[in-house]
Protein backbone atom coordinates (compact mmCIF):
# COMPACT_ATOMS: atom_id res chain seq x y z
CA UNK A 1 0.00 0.00 0.00
CA UNK A 2 1.28 3.50 -1.01
CA UNK A 3 -0.34 6.63 0.19
CA UNK A 4 0.04 10.47 0.11
CA UNK A 5 -1.29 13.60 0.40
CA UNK A 6 -4.50 13.96 2.34
CA UNK A 7 -5.90 10.27 1.21
CA UNK A 8 -5.18 7.85 3.38
CA UNK A 9 -6.82 4.56 3.45
CA UNK A 10 -7.65 2.44 6.50
CA UNK A 11 -7.99 -1.74 7.16
CA UNK A 12 -10.55 -1.70 10.39
CA UNK A 13 -10.58 -5.49 11.65
CA UNK A 14 -13.93 -7.12 10.82
CA UNK A 15 -14.67 -10.65 11.09
CA UNK A 16 -14.95 -12.34 7.21
CA UNK A 17 -13.63 -13.53 4.36
CA UNK A 18 -13.37 -10.16 2.95
CA UNK A 19 -10.89 -7.25 3.19
CA UNK A 20 -12.25 -3.82 3.79
CA UNK A 21 -10.54 -0.80 3.23
CA UNK A 22 -11.57 2.67 4.23
CA UNK A 23 -10.80 5.76 2.11
CA UNK A 24 -10.09 9.01 4.11
CA UNK A 25 -10.02 12.10 2.89
CA UNK A 26 -8.26 14.21 5.93
CA UNK A 27 -8.83 17.29 4.03
CA UNK A 28 -12.68 17.17 4.57
CA UNK A 29 -13.09 17.99 1.05
CA UNK A 30 -12.37 19.00 -2.90
CA UNK A 31 -11.75 21.56 -4.44
CA UNK A 32 -10.69 23.44 -7.09
CA UNK A 33 -7.20 21.82 -8.53
CA UNK A 34 -7.18 18.88 -5.96
CA UNK A 35 -6.45 15.99 -7.55
CA UNK A 36 -6.94 12.34 -6.07
CA UNK A 37 -5.73 9.14 -7.36
CA UNK A 38 -6.78 6.47 -6.06
CA UNK A 39 -5.64 2.61 -7.67
CA UNK A 40 -6.46 -0.61 -5.92
CA UNK A 41 -5.98 -4.45 -7.03
CA UNK A 42 -8.30 -7.17 -5.83
CA UNK A 43 -5.44 -10.40 -6.39
CA UNK A 44 -6.81 -13.70 -7.87
CA UNK A 45 -9.64 -15.48 -5.83
CA UNK A 46 -9.52 -12.17 -3.37
CA UNK A 47 -12.76 -10.13 -2.07
CA UNK A 48 -12.31 -6.54 -1.32
CA UNK A 49 -14.06 -4.59 -0.46
CA UNK A 50 -13.55 -0.27 -1.10
CA UNK A 51 -15.70 2.50 1.05
CA UNK A 52 -15.24 5.55 2.34
CA UNK A 53 -15.25 6.79 5.73
CA UNK A 54 -17.77 9.82 5.22
CA UNK A 55 -19.71 11.34 2.16
CA UNK A 56 -17.36 13.34 0.10
CA UNK A 57 -18.01 17.00 -0.64
CA UNK A 58 -17.15 18.90 -3.46
CA UNK A 59 -16.64 22.60 -2.95
CA UNK A 60 -16.87 25.81 -4.06
CA UNK A 61 -13.80 25.95 -6.84
CA UNK A 62 -12.10 29.43 -7.98
CA UNK A 63 -12.87 30.25 -11.33
CA UNK A 64 -11.13 27.90 -13.67
CA UNK A 65 -10.24 25.20 -11.71
CA UNK A 66 -11.26 21.76 -11.83
CA UNK A 67 -10.62 19.22 -8.80
CA UNK A 68 -10.55 15.73 -9.90
CA UNK A 69 -10.78 12.53 -9.35
CA UNK A 70 -9.49 9.52 -10.85
CA UNK A 71 -10.17 5.94 -9.69
CA UNK A 72 -8.66 2.84 -11.14
CA UNK A 73 -9.96 -0.63 -10.11
CA UNK A 74 -7.96 -3.64 -11.30
CA UNK A 75 -9.98 -6.89 -10.52
CA UNK A 76 -7.80 -10.20 -10.88
CA UNK A 77 -8.72 -14.14 -12.24
CA UNK A 78 -11.92 -15.28 -9.79
CA UNK A 79 -11.54 -12.05 -7.61
CA UNK A 80 -14.36 -9.89 -6.44
CA UNK A 81 -14.38 -5.82 -5.65
CA UNK A 82 -16.97 -3.85 -4.57
CA UNK A 83 -16.86 -0.44 -5.09
CA UNK A 84 -18.99 0.77 -2.03
CA UNK A 85 -18.08 5.16 -1.58
CA UNK A 86 -20.65 6.63 0.56
CA UNK A 87 -22.31 10.02 -1.26
CA UNK A 88 -20.38 12.36 -3.10
CA UNK A 89 -22.03 15.73 -2.10
CA UNK A 90 -21.79 18.84 -4.38
CA UNK A 91 -21.88 22.17 -3.38
CA UNK A 92 -22.82 25.00 -5.24
CA UNK A 93 -19.80 26.37 -7.10
CA UNK A 94 -18.44 23.07 -7.55
CA UNK A 95 -16.33 22.15 -10.53
CA UNK A 96 -15.46 17.59 -10.14
CA UNK A 97 -13.77 15.58 -13.10
CA UNK A 98 -13.89 11.91 -11.90
CA UNK A 99 -13.00 9.32 -14.02
CA UNK A 100 -13.82 5.77 -12.59
CA UNK A 101 -12.02 2.55 -14.21
CA UNK A 102 -12.47 -0.77 -13.46
CA UNK A 103 -10.73 -3.89 -15.09
CA UNK A 104 -12.30 -7.22 -14.62
CA UNK A 105 -10.20 -10.26 -16.13
CA UNK A 106 -12.79 -12.37 -17.66
CA UNK A 107 -13.87 -14.66 -14.97
CA UNK A 108 -13.96 -11.53 -12.23
CA UNK A 109 -17.17 -10.19 -10.30
CA UNK A 110 -17.48 -6.67 -9.19
CA UNK A 111 -19.90 -4.40 -7.44
CA UNK A 112 -19.93 -0.58 -8.10
CA UNK A 113 -21.98 1.82 -6.92
CA UNK A 114 -21.57 5.63 -6.82
CA UNK A 115 -24.17 7.72 -4.94
CA UNK A 116 -24.40 11.41 -5.83
CA UNK A 117 -26.24 13.84 -3.97
CA UNK A 118 -26.94 17.75 -5.89
CA UNK A 119 -26.50 19.97 -2.94
CA UNK A 120 -28.01 19.35 0.61
CA UNK A 121 -31.79 19.93 0.45
CA UNK A 122 -32.34 19.96 4.17
CA UNK A 123 -29.76 23.09 4.01
CA UNK A 124 -31.47 25.09 1.62
CA UNK A 125 -28.86 24.60 -0.84
CA UNK A 126 -28.94 24.30 -4.56
CA UNK A 127 -26.68 24.16 -7.36
CA UNK A 128 -26.88 26.94 -9.22
CA UNK A 129 -23.45 27.31 -10.44
CA UNK A 130 -22.08 24.24 -10.57
CA UNK A 131 -20.38 21.86 -13.32
CA UNK A 132 -20.08 17.90 -12.83
CA UNK A 133 -18.12 15.64 -15.68
CA UNK A 134 -18.32 12.46 -14.04
CA UNK A 135 -17.18 9.02 -16.24
CA UNK A 136 -17.75 5.65 -15.20
CA UNK A 137 -15.80 2.79 -17.48
CA UNK A 138 -16.74 -0.93 -16.82
CA UNK A 139 -13.90 -3.23 -19.11
CA UNK A 140 -13.69 -6.66 -19.87
CA UNK A 141 -10.97 -8.50 -22.29
CA UNK A 142 -10.12 -5.06 -23.92
CA UNK A 143 -13.61 -4.06 -23.88
CA UNK A 144 -16.17 -1.87 -22.82
CA UNK A 145 -18.55 -3.34 -20.65
CA UNK A 146 -20.70 -0.84 -18.98
CA UNK A 147 -20.39 2.65 -19.72
CA UNK A 148 -21.83 6.02 -18.03
CA UNK A 149 -21.20 9.24 -18.50
CA UNK A 150 -22.86 12.68 -17.11
CA UNK A 151 -22.18 16.50 -17.37
CA UNK A 152 -23.97 18.55 -16.25
CA UNK A 153 -22.96 22.62 -16.24
CA UNK A 154 -24.39 25.56 -14.67
CA UNK A 155 -28.17 25.77 -13.36
CA UNK A 156 -27.79 22.13 -12.39
CA UNK A 157 -30.92 22.38 -10.17
CA UNK A 158 -33.32 23.69 -12.86
CA UNK A 159 -32.04 20.62 -14.89
CA UNK A 160 -32.64 18.43 -12.72
CA UNK A 161 -36.08 19.87 -11.88
CA UNK A 162 -36.99 19.12 -15.45
CA UNK A 163 -40.29 16.63 -15.18
CA UNK A 164 -38.46 13.94 -17.76
CA UNK A 165 -34.40 14.73 -16.23
CA UNK A 166 -35.05 14.05 -12.22
CA UNK A 167 -38.45 15.56 -11.89
CA UNK A 168 -36.68 17.40 -8.79
CA UNK A 169 -34.50 15.22 -7.10
CA UNK A 170 -31.17 15.62 -6.03
CA UNK A 171 -29.92 12.32 -5.20
CA UNK A 172 -29.07 9.83 -7.75
CA UNK A 173 -27.01 6.64 -7.56
CA UNK A 174 -25.58 4.14 -10.38
CA UNK A 175 -25.19 0.90 -9.19
CA UNK A 176 -24.01 -1.91 -11.46
CA UNK A 177 -23.24 -5.43 -10.63
CA UNK A 178 -21.57 -7.70 -12.67
CA UNK A 179 -21.80 -11.51 -11.58
CA UNK A 180 -23.02 -15.15 -12.42
CA UNK A 181 -25.97 -14.05 -10.22
CA UNK A 182 -26.99 -10.87 -12.65
CA UNK A 183 -30.44 -12.02 -13.58
CA UNK A 184 -31.22 -13.81 -10.37
CA UNK A 185 -30.70 -10.44 -8.73
CA UNK A 186 -33.26 -8.81 -11.40
CA UNK A 187 -36.77 -9.46 -10.61
CA UNK A 188 -36.00 -8.83 -6.57
CA UNK A 189 -34.34 -5.58 -6.97
CA UNK A 190 -37.33 -4.23 -9.18
CA UNK A 191 -39.42 -5.55 -6.22
CA UNK A 192 -37.52 -2.81 -3.89
CA UNK A 193 -37.46 0.12 -6.66
CA UNK A 194 -39.86 3.27 -6.51
CA UNK A 195 -40.92 4.73 -9.58
CA UNK A 196 -37.47 6.81 -9.89
CA UNK A 197 -35.75 3.95 -10.04
CA UNK A 198 -34.95 1.06 -12.85
CA UNK A 199 -33.08 -1.82 -13.02
CA UNK A 200 -32.24 -3.67 -16.38
CA UNK A 201 -29.91 -6.53 -17.67
CA UNK A 202 -27.68 -4.70 -20.26
CA UNK A 203 -25.46 -7.91 -20.19
CA UNK A 204 -25.60 -11.70 -19.38
CA UNK A 205 -23.90 -11.24 -16.40
CA UNK A 206 -24.22 -7.46 -15.78
CA UNK A 207 -27.12 -5.61 -13.88
CA UNK A 208 -27.27 -1.55 -14.30
CA UNK A 209 -29.63 0.08 -11.81
CA UNK A 210 -30.64 3.98 -11.58
CA UNK A 211 -32.45 5.81 -9.08
CA UNK A 212 -33.36 8.99 -7.76
CA UNK A 213 -34.57 10.31 -4.59
CA UNK A 214 -35.30 13.88 -3.33
CA UNK A 215 -32.46 13.79 -1.15
CA UNK A 216 -30.05 11.70 0.24
CA UNK A 217 -31.65 10.02 3.52
CA UNK A 218 -34.41 9.30 0.99
CA UNK A 219 -31.58 7.26 -1.06
CA UNK A 220 -30.41 5.37 1.29
CA UNK A 221 -33.60 3.90 2.25
CA UNK A 222 -34.12 2.21 -0.89
CA UNK A 223 -30.02 1.67 -1.66
CA UNK A 224 -29.15 0.10 1.64
CA UNK A 225 -31.55 -2.94 1.21
CA UNK A 226 -30.62 -3.06 -2.64
CA UNK A 227 -26.96 -3.41 -1.22
CA UNK A 228 -27.13 -5.70 1.16
CA UNK A 229 -29.49 -8.21 -1.01
CA UNK A 230 -26.42 -8.13 -3.76
CA UNK A 231 -23.79 -8.28 -1.13
CA UNK A 232 -25.26 -10.80 1.14
CA UNK A 233 -23.64 -9.14 4.10
CA UNK A 234 -24.41 -6.32 5.97
CA UNK A 235 -23.05 -2.80 4.61
CA UNK A 236 -19.39 -1.27 6.14
CA UNK A 237 -19.87 -0.16 9.50
CA UNK A 238 -19.06 3.46 8.22
CA UNK A 239 -22.29 3.44 6.02
CA UNK A 240 -24.18 2.78 9.29
CA UNK A 241 -23.26 5.58 11.55
CA UNK B 1 -27.18 -10.02 -55.29
CA UNK B 2 -25.23 -6.92 -55.68
CA UNK B 3 -28.21 -5.29 -57.36
CA UNK B 4 -26.58 -1.91 -58.61
CA UNK B 5 -23.29 -1.74 -56.52
CA UNK B 6 -21.09 -1.66 -59.33
CA UNK B 7 -23.69 0.89 -61.76
CA UNK B 8 -21.92 4.17 -61.76
CA UNK B 9 -24.40 6.07 -61.24
CA UNK B 10 -24.48 9.98 -59.36
CA UNK B 11 -27.13 10.34 -56.71
CA UNK B 12 -27.41 14.06 -54.83
CA UNK B 13 -26.37 12.88 -50.74
CA UNK B 14 -29.70 14.25 -50.16
CA UNK B 15 -31.19 11.90 -51.86
CA UNK B 16 -29.23 9.17 -50.52
CA UNK B 17 -30.10 9.94 -47.00
CA UNK B 18 -33.16 10.73 -47.47
CA UNK B 19 -34.02 7.02 -48.41
CA UNK B 20 -31.50 5.76 -45.51
CA UNK B 21 -33.72 7.61 -42.91
CA UNK B 22 -36.92 7.17 -44.52
CA UNK B 23 -39.66 5.12 -42.75
CA UNK B 24 -39.71 3.01 -45.95
CA UNK B 25 -35.83 2.04 -45.24
CA UNK B 26 -36.37 -1.22 -43.45
CA UNK B 27 -35.50 -1.08 -40.36
CA UNK B 28 -37.86 -1.15 -38.20
CA UNK B 29 -37.72 2.38 -36.56
CA UNK B 30 -41.52 1.98 -36.16
CA UNK B 31 -41.46 -0.72 -33.51
CA UNK B 32 -39.71 1.39 -30.95
CA UNK B 33 -40.52 4.04 -28.83
CA UNK B 34 -37.42 4.81 -27.03
CA UNK B 35 -39.38 4.37 -23.67
CA UNK B 36 -41.90 6.45 -24.36
CA UNK B 37 -44.69 3.39 -24.00
CA UNK B 38 -43.34 3.30 -20.31
CA UNK B 39 -43.70 7.56 -19.80
CA UNK B 40 -47.33 7.39 -21.47
CA UNK B 41 -48.06 4.80 -19.45
CA UNK B 42 -47.25 6.16 -16.13
CA UNK B 43 -48.39 9.33 -16.55
CA UNK B 44 -45.45 11.21 -17.06
CA UNK B 45 -46.23 11.82 -20.91
CA UNK B 46 -49.96 12.94 -21.02
CA UNK B 47 -50.75 15.26 -23.98
CA UNK B 48 -48.68 17.53 -26.35
CA UNK B 49 -46.91 20.21 -23.96
CA UNK B 50 -45.67 16.78 -21.75
CA UNK B 51 -44.65 15.06 -25.52
CA UNK B 52 -42.36 17.75 -26.76
CA UNK B 53 -40.93 18.92 -23.11
CA UNK B 54 -39.87 15.06 -23.34
CA UNK B 55 -38.59 15.01 -27.02
CA UNK B 56 -36.81 17.82 -26.46
CA UNK B 57 -35.53 16.46 -23.14
CA UNK B 58 -34.40 13.45 -25.27
CA UNK B 59 -32.81 15.08 -28.11
CA UNK B 60 -30.38 17.31 -25.97
CA UNK B 61 -29.97 15.34 -22.78
CA UNK B 62 -30.07 11.79 -24.08
CA UNK B 63 -29.83 9.50 -27.12
CA UNK B 64 -29.98 12.50 -29.32
CA UNK B 65 -27.24 14.50 -28.64
CA UNK B 66 -25.58 11.45 -27.79
CA UNK B 67 -25.98 9.66 -30.99
CA UNK B 68 -25.09 12.58 -32.85
CA UNK B 69 -21.81 12.63 -31.35
CA UNK B 70 -21.25 8.62 -32.08
CA UNK B 71 -22.40 9.21 -35.60
CA UNK B 72 -19.88 11.64 -36.13
CA UNK B 73 -16.97 9.58 -34.89
CA UNK B 74 -17.80 6.79 -36.93
CA UNK B 75 -17.74 9.29 -39.54
CA UNK B 76 -14.57 10.74 -39.03
CA UNK B 77 -13.36 7.26 -38.10
CA UNK B 78 -10.05 6.07 -40.38
CA UNK B 79 -10.13 2.22 -40.02
CA UNK B 80 -12.04 -0.84 -39.30
CA UNK B 81 -10.78 -0.73 -35.73
CA UNK B 82 -11.48 2.41 -34.74
CA UNK B 83 -15.15 2.13 -35.75
CA UNK B 84 -15.12 -1.50 -33.72
CA UNK B 85 -14.09 0.75 -30.70
CA UNK B 86 -16.58 3.36 -31.10
CA UNK B 87 -19.32 0.66 -31.62
CA UNK B 88 -18.11 -1.24 -28.40
CA UNK B 89 -18.74 2.33 -26.90
CA UNK B 90 -22.15 2.42 -27.99
CA UNK B 91 -23.08 -0.97 -27.04
CA UNK B 92 -21.83 -0.45 -23.59
CA UNK B 93 -23.61 2.90 -23.01
CA UNK B 94 -26.81 1.82 -23.98
CA UNK B 95 -28.60 2.62 -20.70
CA UNK B 96 -30.94 -0.12 -20.75
CA UNK B 97 -31.61 -3.78 -22.16
CA UNK B 98 -34.24 -2.30 -24.62
CA UNK B 99 -31.97 0.62 -25.74
CA UNK B 100 -29.06 -1.54 -26.77
CA UNK B 101 -32.16 -3.88 -28.65
CA UNK B 102 -33.05 -0.95 -30.27
CA UNK B 103 -29.72 0.83 -31.14
CA UNK B 104 -28.33 -2.94 -32.37
CA UNK B 105 -31.34 -4.35 -34.15
CA UNK B 106 -31.89 -1.30 -36.25
CA UNK B 107 -28.25 -1.23 -37.25
CA UNK B 108 -28.13 -4.55 -38.00
CA UNK B 109 -31.07 -4.12 -40.15
CA UNK B 110 -29.37 -1.30 -41.83
CA UNK B 111 -26.30 -3.11 -42.34
CA UNK B 112 -27.63 -5.90 -44.21
CA UNK B 113 -30.07 -3.91 -46.92
CA UNK B 114 -27.35 -1.17 -47.14
CA UNK B 115 -24.43 -3.90 -47.35
CA UNK B 116 -26.63 -5.60 -50.64
CA UNK B 117 -27.16 -2.57 -52.05
CA UNK B 118 -24.38 -0.34 -52.19
CA UNK B 119 -20.76 -1.44 -51.92
CA UNK B 120 -21.07 -4.93 -49.19
CA UNK B 121 -18.24 -5.57 -46.67
CA UNK B 122 -20.50 -3.62 -43.80
CA UNK B 123 -20.10 -4.75 -40.21
CA UNK B 124 -22.19 -5.48 -37.78
CA UNK B 125 -23.06 -1.86 -36.09
CA UNK B 126 -25.18 -0.37 -33.96
CA UNK B 127 -27.56 2.00 -35.75
CA UNK B 128 -25.95 5.83 -35.65
CA UNK B 129 -22.72 3.86 -35.92
CA UNK B 130 -23.75 2.08 -38.92
CA UNK B 131 -25.00 5.18 -40.69
CA UNK B 132 -22.16 7.66 -40.07
CA UNK B 133 -19.79 4.86 -41.42
CA UNK B 134 -22.22 4.19 -44.19
CA UNK B 135 -22.37 7.43 -44.88
CA UNK B 136 -18.22 8.67 -44.60
CA UNK B 137 -17.89 5.71 -47.05
CA UNK B 138 -20.56 7.33 -49.73
CA UNK B 139 -19.20 10.39 -48.86
CA UNK B 140 -22.15 11.93 -47.69
CA UNK B 141 -21.73 15.45 -45.59
CA UNK B 142 -21.72 15.15 -42.06
CA UNK B 143 -23.92 17.70 -41.15
CA UNK B 144 -26.25 16.85 -43.61
CA UNK B 145 -26.35 13.34 -41.78
CA UNK B 146 -26.68 14.08 -38.49
CA UNK B 147 -29.60 16.53 -39.18
CA UNK B 148 -31.29 13.79 -41.41
CA UNK B 149 -31.25 11.42 -38.94
CA UNK B 150 -31.72 13.48 -35.99
CA UNK B 151 -34.72 14.55 -37.58
CA UNK B 152 -36.02 10.93 -38.40
CA UNK B 153 -35.06 9.82 -34.81
CA UNK B 154 -37.79 12.60 -33.84
CA UNK B 155 -39.77 12.41 -36.28
CA UNK B 156 -40.47 8.61 -35.27
CA UNK B 157 -40.75 9.31 -31.91
CA UNK B 158 -43.65 12.08 -32.94
CA UNK B 159 -45.12 9.19 -34.63
CA UNK B 160 -45.47 6.98 -31.55
CA UNK B 161 -46.27 9.78 -29.40
CA UNK B 162 -49.30 9.89 -31.74
CA UNK B 163 -50.08 6.40 -31.82
CA UNK B 164 -50.31 6.56 -27.87
CA UNK B 165 -51.32 10.22 -27.01
CA UNK B 166 -54.69 11.97 -28.18
CA UNK B 167 -52.35 14.32 -29.95
CA UNK B 168 -53.15 15.01 -33.64
CA UNK B 169 -51.72 14.84 -36.97
CA UNK B 170 -51.32 18.84 -37.29
CA UNK B 171 -50.33 19.09 -34.06
CA UNK B 172 -47.53 16.26 -33.70
CA UNK B 173 -46.31 18.39 -37.17
CA UNK B 174 -46.12 21.45 -35.41
CA UNK B 175 -44.29 20.26 -32.65
CA UNK B 176 -42.01 18.54 -35.15
CA UNK B 177 -41.09 21.45 -36.69
CA UNK B 178 -40.28 23.45 -33.27
CA UNK B 179 -37.47 20.62 -32.35
CA UNK B 180 -35.95 20.24 -35.87
CA UNK B 181 -35.16 24.05 -35.54
CA UNK B 182 -32.98 23.13 -33.10
CA UNK B 183 -31.12 20.33 -34.83
CA UNK B 184 -28.70 21.77 -36.88
CA UNK B 185 -27.11 23.59 -33.62
CA UNK B 186 -27.19 19.94 -31.75
CA UNK B 187 -25.13 18.38 -35.31
CA UNK B 188 -22.56 21.35 -34.58
CA UNK B 189 -22.05 20.86 -31.09
CA UNK B 190 -21.73 17.40 -31.72
CA UNK B 191 -19.95 17.08 -35.14
CA UNK B 192 -16.09 16.89 -33.78
CA UNK B 193 -17.41 12.75 -32.71
CA UNK B 194 -15.25 13.80 -29.29
CA UNK B 195 -16.23 10.56 -27.48
CA UNK B 196 -15.46 12.21 -24.13
CA UNK B 197 -18.45 14.43 -24.47
CA UNK B 198 -20.76 11.67 -24.47
CA UNK B 199 -23.36 12.50 -21.52
CA UNK B 200 -26.68 11.17 -20.44
CA UNK B 201 -28.34 12.86 -17.98
CA UNK B 202 -32.26 12.56 -19.23
CA UNK B 203 -32.61 10.02 -16.26
CA UNK B 204 -36.38 9.32 -15.86
CA UNK B 205 -36.34 8.79 -19.50
CA UNK B 206 -33.59 6.04 -19.22
CA UNK B 207 -35.66 4.39 -15.69
CA UNK B 208 -38.58 4.53 -18.05
CA UNK B 209 -37.21 2.48 -20.46
CA UNK B 210 -36.01 -0.11 -17.86
CA UNK B 211 -39.75 -0.19 -16.76
CA UNK B 212 -40.81 -0.61 -20.62
CA UNK B 213 -39.19 -4.33 -19.67
CA UNK B 214 -42.33 -5.35 -17.96
CA UNK B 215 -44.73 -3.52 -18.89
CA UNK B 216 -47.79 -5.29 -19.38
CA UNK B 217 -49.80 -4.00 -22.60
CA UNK B 218 -47.47 -2.63 -24.99
CA UNK B 219 -47.34 -1.85 -28.88
CA UNK B 220 -43.78 -0.93 -28.99
CA UNK B 221 -40.31 -2.93 -28.89
CA UNK B 222 -39.27 -0.36 -26.54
Amino acid sequence: MRQQGSLKCLFPRRDGPTLDAVLVNTAGGLTGGDAFSIAARAGAGSALTLTTQAAERAYAARSGETARIVTRLDVASGARMTWLPQETILFEGCALKRRLTVTLAPDATALVVEPLVFGRRAMGEELRAASLDDRIEIRRAGKPLYLDAMRLCGDIAAQLDRPHVAAGARALVSLVHVGPDAEARLAPLRAMLPRSGGVSLIGDDVLALRLLAPDSHALRQVLIPALTLLTGNPLPRCWMT
Amino acid sequence: MATGARIPMHIDPVLTLAQWLSPAYPVGAFAYSHGLEAAVEAGGVRDGATLKDWLATVLWHGAGHNDALLLAAAWHAETRAELDRIDASARAFAASRERLLESAQQGTAFCIVTGAIWDGGFADYTYPVAIGAAAAREALPLPLTQAMYLHAFLSNLVAAGQRLLPVGQTEGQAMLRRLTARIPALAEATAKGDLARLSGTAFLTDIAAMHHETQTTRIFRT
